[in-house]
């Protein structure tokens, strides 16, 4: 089923894509993959339409005053004439300052793919909205519905007292299962129940930012560094915020039982350690959804050199091994969606896990634990208690990114 | 502000960008936080727990049928070893009876023969007795008519003691 899904969906892709480079023989557009990838201020629904995102924009004036300014769309903005447009050409940036040169790049859809620079004074922050900002609030819109859907049924005692019915409840209680019992209890142990939330929330942010970017005129939020920089960051500050004094001793002051001398070289490694692995963390999500998106664009690019290069009919040929291996890439990244989802969880929680955790030198041997109540589900074994002392934290090594 | 349009503009991340995003996603951490994930992970819990002490109900339960089958059992053969005991008493006791009862009939019997006996010596005695008086005035009698015929009575008297003295004094 999948893979028809998948196949058709290559196919329609293709079929979009065709008449670009048929435009870029005609005119002087080419084909801009990146621009495709990357985040930009509007939606692509070619060759239909092309929705542009409002603009909104915090500036300082000339007078040193903070102003924000708000336009519907980019084009809007431009009109205005309170911006000059800043585009590419031939590798240099050139500057568009009167209105008919404006127009002419809005005409030709240029206008998009530069950048705004008032006239007067200059842009603090830029809070526009892009396609990677609607396809995430998409992604948070489709998790909320689901999962408080989901709490309504459980609410109402399906799934509490009874068993749980049907394909959607029983398919994500399954992804909520794995990521308490496969990802938060392995890694963080005990405390796992405090950042649980935290940590399903962002494995089916993920999942779902991920699936978008393989539904037609989709694209995935997290193949932006913004966003999956938004998320390691979410990670750093929980871990930070509830990290134990152990990890803080560990930190700044270096391991236990290490000579003096070495810990002026381990203390900064550490700290470092500690920011370069949420960087990871966030590069690793970003760089894998969008070299996915690179990819298949590159793979159904291929025709098209092969059309420039050796002409029309072998680009037909070209064409067929070209849709398979697209297919076939299309496939991993539905793979990959559900994997990138889960790594970036588990190291999360993994690296909550390391901040959170307390040794304890006294802490006795999991046989001596044993109370004889079985093996069924130890933390149900009698008060509650047992959990406490049964989860012991198993955190290992970080995981090189 | 220029943006690059290529490869580094894939590589910046956009500040309000990120703010947005944070912000969302803050919103969306607390909506689930508060109305999902809590009502689930509690309810996914609460079932855990539900099944859990099911089983561990049902395992004791088991465990409880087979110890009291096992009492049960242990019951039954205490039972089956008093009914027999009580079978072999009774037969014992019973046994016991009839020989006494048969001892005592004897008894009886050997008393009466002893009875019997007592009562046939008396019996004889009485009628030796009598038979000597018998023969006495038999004696006399035909003495007497003898007398009348030949010697006076005086001489006749003395024949008969003589004769009855020579009688043993008790035979039998």
């Amino acid at each position: 089923m999948r893979t028809h899904v998948s196949a058709l969906f290559a196919v329609v892709l293709a079929f979009f894509l065709l008449p670009l480079p048929t435009q870029a023989a005609e005119g002087d557009e080419t084909l801009d993959i990146v621009g495709h990838a990357a985040d930009g201020y509007y939606l692509a629904f070619e060759p239909f339409a092309k929705v542009e995102l409002p603009r909104i924009l915090l500036e300082e004036n000339a007078q040193g005053n903070l102003t924000v300014g708000v336009y519907g769309t980019t084009a809007g903005a431009l009109r205005s004439g309170n911006y000059n447009l800043i585009v590419e050409e031939n590798g240099t940036p050139k500057t568009l300052t009167t209105p008919s040169e404006i127009d002419g790049a809005i005409e030709s859809g240029k206008h998009l793919y530069g950048s705004l620079a008032p006239k007067q004074g200059s842009i603090v922050l830029d809070f526009s909205f892009t396609r990677h900002l609607v396809y995430g609030l998409l992604a948070m819109l489709v998790t909320a519905l689901i999962f408080i859907r989901l709490a309504q049924r459980y609410k109402r005692g399906i799934g509490r007292e009874e068993a749980p019915r049907g394909v959607f409840q029983n398919l994500f209680e399954a992804m909520i299962v794995f990521v308490r019992d496969e990802v938060a209890k392995p890694t963080i142990g005990a405390k796992y129940e405090r950042f649980l939330p935290y940590l399903l929330t962002a494995f089916f942010f993920i999942l779902f930012a991920n699936l978008f970017g393989l539904v037609p005129y989709g694209a995935a939020a997290t193949s932006n560094l913004a966003i999956t920089g938004m998320l390691a960051l979410f990670t750093f500050v929980i871990g930070q915020v509830y990290g134990s004094k152990e990890h803080f001793k560990h930190l700044l002051l270096g391991p236990e039982g290490v000579p003096w001398w070495v810990r002026p070289i381990l203390v900064p490694v550490e700290i470092l350690g500690l920011f370069t692995r949420h960087l990871a963390l966030a590069i690793r999500l970003f760089a894998n959804m969008l070299a996915g998106a690179l990819v298949i664009f590159s793979l159904l690019g291929l025709i098209f050199i092969v059309n420039v290069v050796f002409g029309a009919s072998v680009a037909y040929g070209a064409s067929i091994p070209s849709v398979a291996l697209t297919v076939f890439i299309l496939l991993v990244k539905l793979l990959v969606a559900f994997i990138q989802a889960y790594v970036f969880t588990m190291l999360s929680a993994l690296f909550i896990g390391m901040a959170v955790e307390e040794h304890h030198e006294d802490e006795p041997a999991p046989e001596d634990l044993d109370d004889g109540r079985g093996e069924l589900t130890p933390e149900f074994g009698g008060d509650g208690t047992a959990l406490e002392q049964r989860t012991r934290p198993q955190t290992p090594e970080p995981v090189a990114s | 502000m220029y943006a690059p349009t290529l490869a580094a503009g894939l590589l910046e991340p956009a500040s309000g960008l990120i703010v947005w995003k944070i912000l969302a996603f803050g919103i969306l951490l607390y909506i689930l936080y508060k109305y999902a994930w809590g009502p689930i992970t509690e309810s996914l819990k609460e079932r855990e727990k539900q099944i859990d002490s099911s089983i561990r109900r049902a395992e004791k339960a088991l465990a409880e049928a087979k110890e009291i089958q096992k009492q049960n059992q242990a019951d039954r053969r205490e039972a089956e070893r008093k009914a027999q005991e009580i079978l072999r008493d009774a037969r014992e006791s019973a046994e016991a009876l009839r020989e006494e009862e048969l001892e005592k009939t004897r008894k009886k019997i050997r008393q009466m023969q002893e009875q019997a006996q007592a009562e046939i010596e008396r019996e004889k005695q009485g009628a030796l007795q009598e038979l000597r008086d018998e023969v006495a005035d038999l004696a006399i009698d035909a003495a007497e008519k003898i007398l009348r015929e030949d010697i006076d009575s005086k001489r006749q008297r003395e024949l008969v003691d003589d004769f009855i003295g020579e009688l043993p004094a008790n035979r039998n």
